[in-house]
């Protein structure tokens, strides 16, 4: 279709022998009042993004050019690394110790989780959100707690907004869930930019510049370990944990998945995670599974522990027991003790 | 050239009501758009509030600070030694207290109810083992261990307990820590927490599962802007 074209405003004396040209002046108004309605609501249709904040407007052109964390040698690590202290800085106003931690060789990180002692306290989900940087309006909390009636493990039956004066009660046992570090992880098979993935030690990790927020990922996973950033994020400056890493607990941008990393920036320098160091009665265990002595390999030697979803095929590193004693644990070395 | 328009005009002319129509279809469209233009930012939904929690609520600390040695007691102001007053006052076998010392001390612990079942009778900086020997204070586990043996063998292990520090000795200290740090050994029973504040995301758990729903309809950000909107308009109604 071709489009009439306005000649009236440069057209001179022609204008007013209209049945030349077919534009009157009632033709005329009602196609500038055309245009200028239809500019007028295609702005309307963009007004939106007047919504983003200032922060979320600014288009940097260092991480746009950033690479791939596994493509990045270490100059480009160090120039990036550098770019997220500057960014830090600017938005909460403090100098983060931000870094790269590789993982150690010969380690593969589990978790054990003791369900006759959890009492269901929820510190473990405050100490994390304490030591990960989460955004803290709208709170994003990593570990839930699941309220499970007793004789159950239907976790469709927990609930997690238990609200008692005192726990634990004694009709409901506690199981906490954060994400199990799958051996065999949906949610990085499904990432379309393979911005997720799974480390040699075990830990599935997130490069937060990579991440183009499809949320693939939430939908995938079997634990609904995941979170997403659906407003930028807000934390006070005096709350924010300076000791970064790049993979876990540096702040993260307004449309970005997150997740816990088993606190990587502790645990690979040989630290407890911050949920085992808070919880009250010792139900959390963390360990390297591929050292014979170390206590999640005691566990998995002498408990009867169990997986969430375990027909799922996800192979998690997350084991649940409870403190029944396998008869045959007597069998077992005790590590250090002498036989 | 042929003009299509001169085609449609001729013949046919609209209507004067299709000729008003049409001409205020552009300041309808315009209308429109300021009309967007200026509410679209009216609408947000707010957040649920942030959780308060205390610093001291999650630090990694032991939960108690267990007798040492040499143990000693607070008496009147003072770090005194058991055996300052103990080496005076004899104590009566079935615990009874007729001074007022020791008067917090609440002893459940099973049929375990009686002071020299672990205190020595004549040192009593020492703990009582079978067989007529003793032990120490910071060795309390081997005390503890005579009843308690299963436990203690999943302490040892460390599949029981609660381990600080480093995951592997061999890369920072750790500490294991013992049957005190962790239970009142007069009242071993682990008491009751008040749970700190839950999740207030929106997915987190179906409303008909659980059994607090007034609580969800509390936490749930879209369900309390819907029931504040319901709560406005019927104090319009009062007002009225």
């Amino acid at each position: 279709m071709k489009l009439p074209v306005h000649k009236s405003s440069g057209c001179g004396g022609s204008c007013g022998s209209a049945s030349n040209h077919g534009v009157t002046r009632r033709s005329f108004l009602r196609r500038t009042a055309g245009v200028v309605g239809g500019s007028a609501a295609f702005a309307a249709a963009l007004s939106p993004l007047m919504d983003i904040p200032e922060e979320d407007r600014q288009f940097d052109v260092k991480k746009f050019l950033q690479k791939h964390y596994k493509e990045m040698n270490a100059d480009e690590m160090e120039a990036a690394l550098a770019r997220v202290r500057e960014d830090v800085e600017l938005r909460y106003d403090v100098r983060p110790e931000i870094r790269d931690i590789k993982p150690m060789d010969g380690v593969e990180f589990v978790y054990a989780l003791n369900l006759s002692r959890c009492i269901g306290c929820r510190k473990c989900v405050h100490a994390c959100v304490d030591e990960n940087n989460q955004s803290r309006d709208p709170e994003i909390q990593y570990i839930r707690v699941l309220e499970m009636p007793r004789g159950t493990t239907d976790i469709e039956q927990g609930d997690h907004h238990y609200d008692r004066p005192k726990v634990p009660d004694e009709d409901h046992y506690y199981m906490p869930i954060q994400c199990h570090q799958c051996a065999n992880p949906p949610c990085v098979k499904v990432c379309p930019v393979e911005a997720t993935w799974q480390e040699d030690d075990g830990i599935t990790v997130i490069d937060y510049d990579w991440c183009i927020g499809c949320r693939y990922c939430e939908a995938a996973c079997p634990y609904w370990a995941r979170r997403f950033n659906f407003t930028t994020p807000t934390i006070p400056s005096d709350k924010i944990n300076t000791e970064m890493s790049y993979l876990s607990n540096r702040p993260r941008h307004k449309g970005v998945m997150e997740k816990c990393h088993f606190c990587l920036h502790r645990t690979r320098e040989g630290r407890m995670p911050a949920c085992l160091e808070a919880c009250p009665t010792g139900a959390r265990k963390f360990g390297n599974v591929l050292d014979p002595d170390s206590e999640v390999t005691q566990i998995l030697r002498t408990k009867r522990v169990f997986v969430l979803k375990a027909d799922v095929g996800t192979l998690p590193r997350f084991f649940y027991y409870f403190d029944e004693r396998d008869p045959f644990a007597q069998s077992v070395p005790i590590p250090g003790a002498p036989s | 050239m042929p003009n299509p328009g001169q085609h449609q005009r001729h013949p046919h002319p609209p209507s004067k009501a299709a000729q008003i129509g049409g001409a205020l279809i552009g300041p309808a469209f315009l209308v429109l758009a300021l009309g967007m233009f200026m509410t679209s930012r009216a609408t947000v939904l707010p957040n649920a509030p942030t959780p308060v929690v205390q610093p001291e609520q999650i630090a990694p600390v032991p939960r108690r600070t267990p007798m040492s040695d040499p143990p000693t007691a607070l008496i009147a102001g003072f770090e005194q030694r058991c055996n300052d007053c103990h080496r005076i006052f004899e104590s009566t076998w079935d615990g009874e207290r007729t001074l007022e010392q020791h008067q917090d001390i609440v002893i459940n612990h099973g049929i375990n109810e009686n002071c020299f079942n672990c205190h020595v009778r004549d040192d009593r900086e020492l703990l009582v083992l079978q067989g007529g020997k003793t032990t120490t204070f910071s060795d309390v586990t081997t005390m503890c261990a005579q009843c308690h043996g299963p436990i203690h063998r999943d302490w040892r292990r460390g599949v029981h307990g609660k381990t600080l520090g480093y995951w592997n000795a061999e890369l920072g200290p750790q500490h294991k820590l013992t049957c005190t740090e962790c239970h009142d050994p007069h009242s071993p029973g682990y008491p009751h927490y008040e749970p700190l504040p839950g999740p207030n995301t929106l997915r987190m758990g179906d409303p008909g599962a659980g059994h607090h729903a007034e609580v969800e309809a509390r936490r749930n950000p879209l369900r309390r802007w819907a029931d504040d909107a319901k709560h406005n308009s019927h104090e319009g109604d009062d007002h009225r």
